[in-house]
């Protein structure tokens, strides 16, 4: 029924009752008058026939009432009444709630932005996303771009997509509008990539067919950060020509600002074009396609999967060298952006965190509320004398705590709208976390008020269940000598503090594990100095740079004047700066047997100039380093580090083997191994060392590389200069990510330093609530015992044997709880080595420090309360009634 | 005490008056009181007051519904009305009672035994 019209009419109602009553008596009296009656008369006649007017009243209005809300209104406003009333009481728990609350709600704040938020696009879920899936595993094996001859038959041979796209998603373009040029990040991708995703650009068109052909590509689209930050939102744009590496491409598009894929968010679009050398079978090892493709309608994502896998199997008997082992990973679009971010094992792990503390508080909220309920056993005892069925007091209980959850929850909205604002400047690690905008949003608010009301039953429900059960005589008879009677509240309470201190040692331990393991990371010795370096990557373009001597020429040109930069001391150019994630590669090594494909021999592998090592920092060990003379009609000759020798060599002498390489796109040469340095971080957010093999720049030129310059004073300070030394070379070329190498390691930490931050504070707040848990319990039964204390003492017990007394009480809890959490965060350090890739979690001392502190702060917790205990002043304990 | 002797015969004796009253002519409360009277020929002395908590539950039921308007003495009233479901009600009760007294007839009827 339309209740709510009725709640609302209802005033209305009993006004119109009042008047239609009125009238109804006016009638009659006029009626009586009519016969001749005197109107005095008349009314006395009238109103007693007609009867009780208030009464009648009373009754009509009756019907309309809707029990239910109105005596949960009576209880919601005895509720309030009794939480006035005790103000210390009320502001503990709704304190505590809402710091448990608060945490919650910031944390999930992430989870809103990251994971709920949905792609833009047409039913993103029914998009999938192909890669390749790399048998040598690594970091997210299954989320390997794909081959452009596998992008080709697949779009072909399946029957399971509607439309299949390809992007080639980081490349680097230069843009130069005016003065400096840019280096901008930028995709390729095939004219139907947005139809496929079912977007449209808010300004201009989307690229049409026939523009991924040579003579017609020179089209971009842009992103509406680009063209409101570079172009100043002008509309004109569309049609007209901007410098793009070079040459001039037509705008035809922007994208709207709703317009982001997480990490897969260029600055510009371009069409993908693919040549007669893409249809090539060398061409399958250059991975570097995203496919995105429309499933068609009644297809299943497990469907596509599987005729995916068909797919990739046939590529593999095709073309059994560069396919071995290789297969392909479909997800759906949201799914994937979510997955090759990285960033859910995080954000699950700091929502169990912020679960746990919730938890901790729930328990000291149900802990002081059931020690309320003992104080209230009279009160209720009353009210189920005087018929409140034990439903009914069960209700107004949880109406109560119903008030505290809710005002919990909105003093911790509150808090978590700053805790919001003190995270997002935090978030800006790199552009795609500063791109996704962290907001007390529609999600959030839902969550912190279905947590309010979960933590409103889980606080409320046992002590209410409890305090239902009272036993109306006993309660009644017995004024304050309650000492034997709430054993079974007390019970419960030592329960949950036992279990808070669980809880608060695992989360201690689990942080503590990460504590010290990005600690080691962060303090680890990556292998070179990292200080006093200044870097910048520079993206030769093929407009000008197309064969490798203009790339060698460039080099060559550039590097002495950078040398004459006063306050440069050694400069080098590097295919990867040093511990920053190099390229893996297959080799083999002269008289060794060949090992299957997938049993190869992998190693990391850089292109470095003559100096490298003496601007890196990085100490030779035997035999020597690169000369000018190591040059392109030089024997080939190469440099390995230690690793490699240990791990590839077996320790053997490694000067004068011969080694090859499978790099992609260059022809495999035997190159001699002429010196040993000693070890550099593969990464510097891994502690692992891999076989690196250095080669010399002059025998093998790229296109694509870092600039390192070693400076004697802050590196920061050289970066005009730099900038000045290759617009001398070439005005035209932009300069990526200037920035000292102090900063790129910095970058490279990501979000790791804030979420070990933000899990330790978790971690200290669980400990802190505990202590205030164990604390209340102890100080509460304390206090009850004081009857009970004052007869030991009377009898002989000294101040040492009450001490003792209490003190085991707490160190009982501690000792149960510590060893529930101790057995609980056994298996930590295996669950954070599969979700922090490449970092070792080993710490056997913790699992005796956190156990000690946390008997230290129970000792503390009891200590308190224990010493009130010992000075009990028996005469007036056992007076006190 | 007296007084709900008085007026419950039996439960919703009242409320079936009132619709079969409503179903000849719509009627405000007083008129609709003055008809029950005067076609019981007064054996019926229902307290006029208890009309009222008995439309509204009616009302709330959704078995009348009722309108302000004028009454023939140029008063503003409230008019009610039997609706559709108030109709049926009407003749699913009236089925009821019937049933019931001829079940109470047959009982006090003598001799039959």
């Amino acid at each position: 029924m339309n209740w709510l019209k009725q709640l609302i009419s209802r005033r209305n109602l009993q006004s119109e009752l009042s008047e239609e009553i009125r009238e109804h008596l006016e009638e009659k009296i006029e009626g009586f008058v009519a016969t001749g009656m005197s109107r005095k008369e008349a009314t006395a006649a009238a109103r007693r026939e007609f009867g009780n007017i208030t009464l009648i009243e009373e009754d009509s209005r009756e019907v309309w009432r809707w029990p239910s809300i109105e005596s949960f209104l009576a209880d919601l406003r005895y509720g309030l009444r009794t939480l006035r009333k005790n103000p210390g009481f009320t502001a503990v728990t709704v304190l505590t709630l809402a710091l448990g609350i608060a945490v919650n709600a910031t944390m999930f704040s992430l989870v809103s932005a990251f994971l709920l938020r949905r792609p833009p696009g047409l039913d993103p879920d029914r998009v999938a996303v192909i890669t390749s899936l790399n048998p040598a595993q690594g970091f997210l094996p299954d989320a390997n771009p794909v081959s452009a001859p596998n992008f080709i038959a697949w779009r072909e041979a399946n029957h399971v997509f509607a439309d299949m796209a390809a992007a080639d998603e980081y490349r680097t373009v230069s843009l130069t509008p005016q003065g400096q040029p840019q280096a901008l990040r930028s995709a390729a991708v095939s004219p139907n990539y947005f139809s496929v995703l079912g977007v449209s650009p808010e300004l201009g068109r989307a690229f049409s067919d026939g523009e991924d052909q040579p003579g017609r590509d020179h089209v971009v689209i842009l992103s509406h950060d680009l063209w409101e930050r570079q172009f100043g939102s002008d509309a004109s744009l569309i049609g007209r020509n901007i410098r793009l590496n070079r040459e001039n491409y037509t705008v035809v598009g922007v994208m709207p600002e709703s317009f982001h894929l997480l990490g897969f968010t260029p600055q510009l679009w371009t069409p993908l074009v693919l040549t007669a050398a893409d249809r090539t079978a060398a061409a399958r090892k250059d991975r570097t396609l995203y496919l995105f493709a429309r499933i068609k309608p009644a297809v299943t994502i497990e469907q596509a999967r599987a005729e995916l896998s068909t797919l990739a199997r046939r590529a593999e008997e095709t073309f059994p060298e560069p396919e071995k082992g290789w297969g392909a990973a479909v997800r759906t679009l949201p799914d994937f952006l979510i997955y090759s971010f990285g960033i859910r094992s995080a954000l699950v792990i700091l929502m169990t965190t912020v679960g746990f503390v919730l938890m901790i508080a729930c328990a000291n909220v149900a802990g002081l509320l059931l020690a309320r309920a003992a104080g209230r056993r009279k009160e209720l005892a009353i009210r189920i004398s005087l018929g409140a069925g034990r439903l009914r007091i069960i209700r107004q209980l949880l109406t109560e705590n119903l008030v505290i959850a809710f005002l919990g929850g909105s003093a911790g909205l509150l808090l978590a709208y700053w805790g919001i604002e003190l995270v997002r400047p935090m978030m800006t690690f790199n552009e795609a976390i500063s791109a996704v905008p962290l907001s007390l949003d529609r999600n959030v608010l839902l969550f912190a008020l279905s947590v309010s009301l979960v933590c409103a039953v889980l606080c409320g429900l046992a002590p209410a269940l409890t305090a239902s059960r009272t036993d109306i005589n006993t309660s009644l008879k017995n004024e304050s000598r309650a000492a034997s009677q709430s054993s079974s509240h007390n019970r419960l309470r030592t329960v949950m503090v036992t279990g808070e201190i669980a809880l608060a040692l695992f989360l201690l331990i689990g942080t503590g594990l990460l504590v010290r393991g990005i600690f080691l990371i962060e303090h680890q010795n990556l292998g070179f100095r990292s200080d006093h370096l200044l870097t910048a990557s520079v993206n030769l373009d093929e407009a000008r740079y197309k064969d490798v001597a203009h790339q060698i020429l460039f080099v060559r040109d550039l590097l002495p004047r950078l040398e004459h930069i006063p306050g440069s001391e050694a400069v080098a150019a590097a295919s990867d700066l040093p511990a920053s994630g190099l390229a893996s590669v297959a080799l083999q090594i002269k008289g060794h047997p060949d090992l299957p494909d997938n049993q190869r021999l992998q190693t990391r592998d850089v292109v470095v100039s003559v100096d490298y090592f003496r601007a890196a920092g990085i100490p030779l060990l035997r035999g020597r380093t690169f000369t000018d003379m190591d040059n392109a009609t030089a024997p080939r000759v190469v440099l390995v580090n230690q690793e490699f020798v240990h791990r590839h060599l077996n320790d053997q002498e490694p000067l004068g083997q011969q080694i090859r390489l499978d790099v992609s796109g260059a022809a495999p040469e035997w190159s001699e191994i002429v010196g040993v340095v000693s070890n550099v971080k593969a990464y510097s957010e891994e502690t692992r060392d891999d076989p690196e093999v250095y080669e010399a720049f002059l025998q093998r030129p790229v296109s694509s590389f870092s600039l390192m310059i070693r400076t004697d004073s802050d590196p920061d300070g050289l970066s005009s200069a730099l900038r000045n030394a290759v617009a001398q070379v070439d005005a035209d070329l932009p300069l990526n990510r200037v920035m000292s190498m102090s900063a790129v390691v910095e970058r490279q930490k990501a979000g790791n330093p804030l979420f070990v931050r933000i899990l330790g504070s978790f971690a200290c707040l669980a400990l802190i609530l505990s202590a205030i848990g164990i604390y209340g319990l102890v100080a509460y039964s304390v206090g009850q015992r004081k009857h009970e204390i004052g007869i030991r003492m009377a009898l002989g017990a000294g101040t040492p044997d009450v001490l003792r007394m209490v003190l085991r009480e707490g160190l009982k809890m501690a000792a149960i709880g510590g060893a529930i959490g101790l057995a609980l965060s056994l298996p930590l350090p295996k669950l954070f080595d599969g979700i922090l890739y490449g970092v070792h979690f080993r710490e056997p001392w913790l699992y005796f420090i956190v156990p000690l502190a946390i008997l230290i702060v129970t000792m503390f917790a009891t200590y308190i309360p224990a010493r009130r205990a010992a000075r009990v002043d028996p005469i007036s304990a056992l007076h006190q009634e | 005490m007296k007084n709900s002797q008085q007026r419950d015969l039996f439960p919703g004796a009242l409320e079936m008056m009132i619709l079969r009253t409503l179903k000849r002519q719509p009627l405000h409360g007083y008129a609709l009181v003055q008809h029950i009277k005067r076609n019981s020929n007064d054996l019926l002395q229902i307290e006029e007051g208890s009309l009222y908590p008995a439309l509204q539950r009616l009302l709330k039921e959704d078995l009348v519904k009722a309108e302000w308007g004028i009454s023939a003495t140029n008063r503003r009233v409230r008019i009610y009305k039997l609706t559709a479901a108030g109709s049926k009600h009407l003749e699913h009760e009236v089925s009821r009672f019937e049933k019931m007294l001829e079940g109470i007839t047959r009982v006090l009827a003598p001799g039959e035994s």
